[in-house]
């Protein structure tokens, strides 16, 4: 089953007086549960495409469909719900909210859906906490927490929603290539305890080693 | 909600530069604004407590011809306009549910005569009768000087003296009577008592061994609108008035006849009688020779000559002026039948000024009586319109203050929002809809405005119980005005807090909105694009 259905996706931007083609028509599909790597070199467009599937760029033109909703035809408030509801974020620069402790940080998420009583957030977030090895610093502020943790408590936040896609932006390229591969396995990890589709983008090439998957892009076109 | 205000709380702490300068600012705006707001409510009050009690009442009726409805400081030499019709006026008020009490007085200018070749000097005097005004004004002056050893200086004195004693004469205060020797360089003293060298004043002082001490004067009316004779009368006593002495110590205390005799009105010694045909032809005052002789068919007799005409309705009936006594003494006379300028009026305690002036106003209108209701504000002019001018100021200035702490945290709290962008996008990105962003914000500047301002407003109401524990006064006129009394005496209403409350919620809510905006329009592309 797809989870995410791709047609004829283009991306425009205007930059100074020139039209920057982002992405000239990409088709794909990417089925429930898949661990897929985008590569590609710099400025090929993988995070343009990464963006638009989740939900923060608007494509030029074509069809995005995710988990059964064309996500191109939405407004703010639904888009944002989507992302909410279906997707979760691994940025390349750890990005939390620096006055919420790790704990809070995994909590945001659940807090804002506000579907579920207070325990059963802390809950979640806890066992997440303690999925990625963070259980010792729950009470830590990321300013606390070295690149690596916070990464970790990314991808904690990023899955505790319990979402269908979690989007990574090179989540590596700030890492040193030890902690690096320990994100990756416990991304590996998460993609097969929690049955996950996991996509993340990066122009490493050890990297690719462990997608389970790999969608190359080159000036804004896929490559066989 | 509780997230909100939790992640906002951290902030604040996060950003403590920012924080403090806007919390300054907010203090800043909060403590002026209250003690600001408990100067004006202060003086207001103290205006209103010692014009009421001390000198107009809640309610002046002044003759409809007045102009404007500032009777109190008009122009020199401008008289106010007479009443001639007391005891009908007084046949209504007492109809009035609405007053506690009125009193009936002249008020008006005169010239006070200098008997040793040197320049007059001039004077606003008020016309009583005693014994109604020390009832009306229980204890609105103090006798400084004059027959002090019974009374201990209370209006007792002057009331036994004045109105058991049924004597005629002036009181004057000590701010008249130094302006008198400014201008005529004359001292006076009461009557059987011996010159204070500490009561004084610098000049004459200075010029002591020169010093010409009289207890008596001779005083003439100013008035536009008809004769006036001088009379002489005797110093009966120095005051000093309770409170705002250097304003009202421009006003001496004469009784009414000689008030009256001074601006050349009928007294109460003048009984006016309306004389029917019959009596007229035996009298030989038949329309047609009086017609002859004054080309009008009314007709005046006064004893004195002098006159006062400007009110008397003679449309309908032919009138004449018989004297009743030729030499014009008060002794047992109605001193309420003789001409006044005003009448103060005080409204029970539970009667709203305003109310209860447009009640009167419509009474008096229906009646047909000439005159007309003011409140004590109009008819103290300017004095009365100080707190509204000084409160309109003080509006102005706290305005523009917060205007420029409106820009100073609107900028800073922009480009707060602007230093936060990846934070905001991310968190747009994850989820939080525009309404969290929103919400952080406001609770934001709320939490700053609440402690910042709250401090301000705690600090200010402090400052406002602990000024009057100073007893701070003053002699000068227009500080007395800014204190509304003598002391200065802040205070603060619920009412005044409140205007101070609502004031720092508008000012959170308006420096919010453009961060708000500019904090709302982050999208989560921004946030990477930053990155």
């Amino acid at each position: 089953m797809n989870i995410i259905e791709i047609k004829e996706l283009t991306k425009n931007y205007p930059l100074g007086s020139t039209i920057v083609h982002a992405l000239r028509g990409i088709d794909f599909n990417i089925a429930s549960g898949d661990f897929l790597s985008i590569v590609g070199p710099s400025g090929s467009g993988k995070t343009t495409l990464l963006n638009i599937i989740g939900c923060i760029d608007n494509a030029s033109s074509g069809s995005v469909n995710i988990g059964g909703v064309e996500i191109t035809k939405l407004n703010d408030k639904e888009i944002t719900d989507i992302r909410l509801h279906k997707i979760g974020f691994i940025f390349q620069t750890f990005n939390l909210i620096p006055v919420l402790d790790v704990l809070e940080n995994v909590e945001f998420p659940l807090l804002l859906m506000k579907n579920r009583s207070k325990s059963e957030v802390k809950k979640r977030a806890e066992s997440l906490i303690d999925a990625v090895g963070l259980s010792e610093h729950i009470k830590h502020r990321p300013s606390e927490l070295s690149g690596g943790q916070r990464q970790r408590v990314a991808i904690a936040r990023a899955l505790v929603t319990n979402p269908d896609i979690v989007l990574a932006d090179e989540p590596t390229a700030n890492l040193d290539s030890a902690t690096g591969e320990q994100i990756l396995e416990l991304m590996k990890e998460m993609n097969r305890k929690e049955k996950t589709t996991f996509i993340f983008s990066t122009h490493d090439s050890n990297v690719i080693k462990y997608a389970g998957y790999v969608l190359k892009i080159k000036d804004g076109k896929m490559v066989n | 909600m509780q997230l909100i205000f939790k992640i906002a709380w951290r902030n604040i702490f996060r950003h403590k530069g920012r924080s403090i300068i806007i919390g300054i600012i907010l203090f800043l705006g909060a403590l002026l604004m209250t003690v600001g707001s408990s100067v004006i409510s202060g003086m207001d009050r103290g205006l209103e407590k010692n014009i009421v009690n001390g000198f107009l009442g809640d309610i002046v009726i002044i003759p409809e011809k007045e102009k404007s409805d500032n009777i109190l400081f008009k122009l020199y030499g401008e008289s106010v306009d007479t009443i001639t019709n007391y005891k009908d006026i007084k046949k209504q008020l007492i109809k009035e549910d609405d007053l506690k009490d009125f009193l009936p007085v002249g008020k008006n200018v005169t010239t006070v005569l200098n008997e040793e070749d040197g320049d007059p000097g001039f004077t606003m005097v008020l016309g009583v009768d005693f014994k109604e005004y020390c009832n009306f004004f229980p204890d609105n002056f103090q006798l400084v000087e004059g027959d002090i050893k019974n009374g201990e200086g209370k209006q007792a004195v002057i009331k036994q003296k004045m109105v058991e004693n049924q004597e005629t004469g002036i009181v004057i205060p000590l701010k008249t009577r130094e302006d008198l020797y400014d201008q005529m360089n004359v001292w006076l003293i009461p009557e059987k008592s011996r010159l204070v060298e500490e009561n004084l004043s610098e000049d004459a002082k200075d010029n002591r061994s020169e010093l010409k001490i009289k207890n008596t004067a001779v005083f003439m009316g100013m008035s536009s609108t008809n004769s006036t004779s001088d009379i002489r009368l005797t110093v009966k006593g120095i005051i000093k008035y309770s409170a705002l002495n250097t304003i009202w110590g421009h006003f001496a205390i004469m009784d009414i006849e000689s008030y009256r005799k001074c601006l050349g009105y009928f007294g109460a010694s003048e009984k006016l009688d309306i004389i029917d045909e019959e009596k007229k032809k035996l009298l030989g005052l038949e329309t047609d020779s009086i017609e002859n002789l004054f080309g009008s068919t009314d007709v005046l007799v006064s004893d004195s000559g002098n006159v006062e005409v400007a009110d008397i309705d003679f449309s309908k009936k032919e009138v004449s002026v018989v004297p009743t006594s030729r030499n014009g003494s008060s002794t047992n006379v109605d001193l309420e039948a003789g001409v006044y300028n005003l009448v103060f009026v005080k409204l029970k305690d539970n009667i709203n000024l305003e109310d209860g002036v447009k009640r009167l106003n419509s009474t008096l209108s229906s009646s047909k009586l000439g005159v007309r209701a003011v409140t004590w504000k109009k008819a103290s002019g300017f004095i009365g319109s100080m707190a509204t001018i000084i409160k309109g100021a003080l509006f102005l200035f706290v305005a523009f203050l917060f205007f420029v702490a409106i820009i100073i945290i609107v900028n800073t709290l922009t480009m707060a929002a602007i230093e936060r962008t990846t934070e905001i996008g991310m968190m747009r990105a994850i989820g939080a809809r525009k309404a969290m962003v929103t919400g952080m914000f406001i609770g934001e500047t709320s939490i700053l405005s609440g402690l910042f301002g709250g401090i301000g407003l705690v600090v200010g109401i402090a400052i406002a119980q602990l000024i009057p524990l100073f007893n701070i006064t003053s002699e000068n006129d227009i500080v007395q005005l800014l204190f509304g009394g003598d002391t200065f005496h802040p205070f603060l209403s619920m009412g005044d807090i409140l205007v101070v409350i609502f004031e720092l919620i508008v000012v959170t809510l308006i420096t919010v909105i453009y961060p708000i905006i500019v904090a709302i329009n982050i999208t989560p592309l921004d946030a990477i694009s930053r990155d």
